[in-house]
């Protein structure tokens, strides 16, 4: 077993699980399934490709603006289009394709951001990778081991700490798990449900960015690589079940580890796999569903 | 002139009627039997798989070309000698389209079934995104595997009316506008039979359908079977008019997400609204795409197809929140009169006592 492998795909299935457990908060909070999640991680993994081509320095530390600005995409999205739909009770396949629609607008504004600094300042932006400049941290038995290796892991870790602690330590957290359980019961205690959908929404944004910002480090990229991934996030978080964000960050980690290293594995017997390596996580997906058609999460609900 | 008028004419017939096919394919899945079937591209993939995969095959046997994998090594020799064979043979090569749309649409019936069978049970989120899933995977899986459709660098399709020489494109474009006109057909009379009103009966409550002795999942089925059905012959229309069967053709925004798009417009249910928009839309599109240079010089530049996708996010977006019944609302479907309906049943009796 390489180290290389190994580090490669701990931290391709952190980044995953970022982005799933947006995906799931928004689930279960406000019964959208998020299609516009594509274009928000394409929007983190531009954002910070352009503030880091613009400014300089170190690329992680545009992690933190893109992913609030993405964090704010997503308070955008919930206040001029989910809060009517979400009131007037509209169906899970209508909040579905209505944030299909907002996934296109973010889509076609990514792109002409794009073209004008292609046309304006004559940038390589179509395609992104700078990957090649993420700083080299140590080697490690001759594995080199990139910044990113470190960085993303410890973000995943650093988000659960941070989720746990604040939606069962803070009170504001426990008013969000509050209106997750019962929005109705929630209301009527004095929460106010709608500026916690608001936070749910910018908290989604902002894991969603990040999930993207990191990619930036990890991958070559272009303006569909939000498209591209969907897929895989939409497995991470149907096989950690929708309902709890934990849930949503161990499916994102499992079908990351699952893509890389059974990939890897089956390379030994089956020759030519990798271009296929897509399928192993959609058949997980499908497996899961048959098997526990309520995901993961179902096996350890603690009710 | 000329030209450029019936350039914009073949274009904008070509895409009227592979995405009406397509939307009220879709309309009979999504509007009336409430499967959310993001996974629209799987069947029509599967369509073009039966015309450049399986068809291109039988053709290149008549031929005396080889079917494995040197078919899709020197494809673009093969193909040389299947057309020069057909141009000779003007019964086989009808008789091999009308084969060719047959199979496309049994697969994809088939592919309908097998992609639904084990995800019926699922609710709506988790429904919608496995059939998605399963889309994304056979696509991927075909865009990589080359020993079917030539993967990565797809393969070509025999010109099966090449023997009209000049009048080929227009009887191809005959072809498509017929297929389109007998699909609206079939949604229409599956909107108004029994299977119809049973679909919507689930679609409006599952719970009392089921009370009403209906076998709710068996429903559920016909309506994918008879949607894939209709996609694949779309996909197979798509293939057979632009001459090659290739995997990343088939992509999820516009052999999935536009439908959608289309049949909100329209107004999800009603086959008339959805038709409306497909035409209003396809020729927005076929004027963009042809006008893209024109349009994008009064634009600073910016490629119009980037508007395309804003222009429909927004639609999406707009209908949803301020005209969700679409264009057209759907109207109650009628039956038959009541005094039509006792002839016929005196007709029936009639026939049964005298047999």
């Amino acid at each position: 077993m390489s180290i290389v492998m190994l580090l490669s795909a701990i931290t391709y299935a952190s980044i995953l699980a970022i982005g799933c457990a947006s995906i799931t908060l928004l689930y279960t909070s406000t019964r959208v399934f998020n299609f516009a999640h594509a274009s928000m991680v394409s929007w983190g993994f531009y954002l910070t490709f352009i503030f880091y081509n613009l400014f300089g320095g170190s690329p992680y530390t545009y992690m933190v603006p893109a992913s609030i600005i993405v964090g704010l995409f997503g308070v955008l999205t919930y206040l001029l289009v989910l809060r009517k739909l979400i009131r007037s009770k509209a169906s899970e396949i209508t909040l579905m394709m209505v944030t299909l629609g907002v996934d296109f607008v973010f889509f076609g504004f990514l792109n002409i951001l794009i073209d004008y600094f292609w046309y304006n300042y004559k940038w390589s932006i179509k395609t992104v990778n700078i990957v090649p400049r993420d700083p080299l941290l140590g080697v490690i038995s001759g594995a080199p081991i990139t910044a990113v290796n470190v960085v993303a892991p410890l973000t995943a870790i650093a988000i659960l700490m941070a989720l746990h602690v604040f939606l069962s330590r803070t009170s504001l957290g426990m008013a969000m798990r509050a209106s997750i359980e019962n929005p109705v019961l929630a209301a009527i205690t004095g929460i106010n449900v709608d500026k916690i959908y608001v936070l749910a929404w910018f908290i989604g944004g902002v894991l969603a960015g990040l999930s993207g910002s990191l990619l930036t480090m990890y991958t070559q990229g272009y303006s569909a690589i939000g498209l591209d991934y969907a897929v895989l996030y939409f497995a991470g978080s149907i096989v950690g079940g929708l309902y709890s964000i934990l849930g949503g960050l161990l499916g994102g980690v499992l079908v990351g580890f699952s893509e890389r290293l059974l990939t890897y594995y089956l390379s030994f017997y089956i020759s030519g796999i990798y271009a296929f390596r897509f399928a192993i996580p959609l058949a997980m997906l499908i497996a899961t569903l048959i098997i526990y058609p309520k995901g993961l999460a179902g096996l350890v609900e603690r009710r | 002139m000329m030209e450029q008028a019936l350039f914009i004419l073949i274009n904008v017939v070509f895409n009227v009627s592979i995405w009406l096919i397509l939307s009220l394919s879709l309309n009979i899945e999504v509007g009336f039997a409430n499967i959310p079937q993001f996974g629209r591209l799987a069947a029509a993939l599967v369509g073009s798989l039966a015309v450049g995969g399986i068809i291109g095959r039988v053709a290149a046997l008549l031929a005396g070309q080889p079917i494995d994998e040197r078919f899709v090594e020197n494809n673009a020799y093969a193909i040389m000698v299947i057309n020069s064979y057909l141009s000779q043979h003007p019964l086989i090569s009808v008789l091999l389209l009308v084969l060719a749309l047959v199979t496309s649409v049994l697969l994809g019936a088939l592919i309908g079934v097998a992609t639904i069978l084990p995800a019926v049970r699922l609710s709506e989120a988790y429904l919608g995104i496995t059939l998605l899933s399963i889309a994304e995977v056979l696509r991927t899986f075909l865009y990589n595997y080359d020993p079917i459709i030539g993967g990565t660098r797809g393969v070509s399709v025999p010109a099966f009316l090449q023997f009209l020489n000049d009048y080929s494109t227009p009887v191809t474009l005959a072809l498509m506008v017929l297929m389109a006109i007998t699909s609206f057909a079939v949604a229409e009379a599956i909107s108004r039979s029994p299977l119809g009103r049973a679909m919507r009966a689930i679609r409006d409550s599952e719970v009392a359908a089921e009370v009403y002795g209906r076998d709710v999942m068996k429903i559920k089925i016909y309506a994918v079977m008879i949607g894939s059905a209709m996609a694949a012959l779309a996909g197979a229309l798509y293939t057979i008019f632009t001459g090659s069967s290739y995997a990343n053709d088939y992509s999820r925004f516009t052999w999935t997400f536009l439908p959608w798009a289309y049949i909100m417009l329209g107004g999800v249910g009603n086959n008339v609204g959805v038709s409306l928009a497909v035409i209003v839309m396809s020729v927005l599109r076929s004027f963009i795409q042809i006008y893209k240079h024109e349009l994008a010089s009064h634009l600073f530049n910016i490629d119009p197809s980037w508007l395309e996708y804003i222009i429909i996010g927004l639609i999406i977006i707009l209908i949803t929140l301020f005209r969700p019944q679409g264009m057209l609302p759907e109207k109650p479907v009628f039956t038959l009169p009541r005094r039509r309906i006792e002839e016929i049943r005196k007709r029936v009796l009639e026939e049964k006592e005298s047999s």
